[in-house]
């Protein structure tokens, strides 16, 4: 189980985010709305493993991903992309991320991701 | 030709039969006693381990087919390769995504995509995969990374044991878009405008699509549960759902309440 950062614009999205990494037991470390913050809360909390959306206010997704990981080369990101947006994907992995979901997606796979990456 | 047991479903009995297969037929003896053709094969679906199999001749008629894996595999290679079909050689990859979930090391198989009345099948030297036409939800041509390079696909969203799955099409333009067409149309039944629910009922859609319970979408959303109910209702009458449980809210009566404030007292005594 783990500490997690959710790094979403929308707070529907955040909240679902949530409720299914709650529900697989790990514990909330932190929300962000933008890029930034998502890199600043990142710093603050030192979370285990964050969720990332790619398409965000301030600072991108991307852009985010690739501040954590000079801040911390070890930092555990998996992104989430909306459907048509998995040409993303591979700049994310060429970034450093350790892994993918595409919005919509269903809890039981999400977990299943989140707990790969954490063992990874 | 070959003989091998099968039990077939003859007068709605399964009855074992030793079935001949050849290249281009199979010989079912007495007492169903009929030589079927694979040209002749209309339609091809498989449930578990029964091969479903529709031959239109004069008349149409439905083969029931039961048998061992190895069996079905070798008969469902020589009807799909011959039988009367949207076919294309194509390469595939299936599945792709499973809930929104990218399967690790997934890779494009050579082989190819066979489209028959029920349903899409994708075949290779070491798959053979049923999509029913009733299970797919939606269908895209989109662009994806294959080698490095982007590449015209066709993205076919499906359901298998409850999960989204994805699955990919990869072949030439013009060949994709005449599939496309054809899935297009195929599918268009469940075709709708997009503008029948509204914000909150898209939010309860997406809640339940990603596996929330009823207590937790109106925990989330914040609403009471009778909104909650009419907006499952909504859902229900657009046929974009169905109900699989229903949770019953009790009240204890004056017995209830009697018991459960003994057993508190039997407690703390």
């Amino acid at each position: 189980m783990g500490k997690i950062l959710i790094v979403d614009d929308t707070l529907f999205m955040r909240t679902l985010l949530k409720n299914i990494l709650f529900s697989g037991g790990h514990t909330i470390a932190g929300e962000a709305g933008d890029g930034e913050d998502g890199v600043s809360k990142y710093k603050e909390l030192k979370p285990d493993l964050v969720t990332m959306d790619i398409v965000m206010p301030k600072m991108n997704g991307i852009e985010a991903l690739k501040a954590i990981k000079e801040f911390d080369p070890a930092a555990k990101v998996i992104m989430c992309t909306a459907v048509g947006q998995e040409q993303m994907v591979k700049l994310a992995i060429k970034t450093g991320a350790k892994g993918y979901i595409i919005k919509p997606f269903q809890a039981p796979k999400v977990l299943e991701e989140v707990k790969s990456v954490l063992t990874s | 030709m070959k003989e091998v047991p099968v039990k077939i479903q003859h007068n709605n009995e399964w009855i074992v039969v030793k079935m001949g297969i050849a290249e281009d037929r199979v010989i079912l003896p007495a007492p169903v006693g009929r030589e079927i053709l694979f040209r002749t094969v209309a339609d091809i679906a498989e449930k578990k381990n029964i091969l479903i199999i529709t031959v239109k001749t004069d008349t149409e008629s439905v083969y029931k087919i039961l048998s061992v894996e190895k069996v079905l595999q070798i008969l469902k290679k020589f009807i799909l390769t011959s039988c009367n079909a949207y076919r294309l050689m194509a390469y595939f990859m299936s599945p792709a995504i499973r809930g929104g979930v990218m399967i690790k090391n997934a890779q494009w198989d050579k082989g190819s995509v066979v489209v028959v009345r029920s349903g899409i099948w994708f075949i290779s030297a070491t798959k053979q995969i049923c999509v029913p036409l009733n299970d797919v939800a939606a269908i895209e041509l989109t662009r994806r990374d294959v080698q490095g390079k982007p590449a015209d696909v066709i993205k076919i969203d499906h359901l298998e044991s409850g999960e989204v799955t994805s699955s990919f099409v990869l072949c030439p333009l013009s060949t994709l878009q005449v599939l496309y067409n054809y899935l297009r149309d195929t599918t268009k039944s469940m075709d709708m405008k997009g503008t029948e629910l509204d914000g909150v009922d898209q939010q309860v859609a997406m809640l339940v699509y990603s596996g929330m319970d009823s207590h937790a979408i109106e925990n989330m959303l914040n609403i009471p549960h009778k909104q909650l109910d009419a907006v499952y209702d909504k859902i229900l009458k657009l046929g974009l759902g169905e109900v699989v449980t229903i949770r019953r809210e009790i009240q204890l009566t004056t017995k209830g309440v009697r018991y459960i404030t003994d057993a508190t007292k039997s407690q703390t005594n």
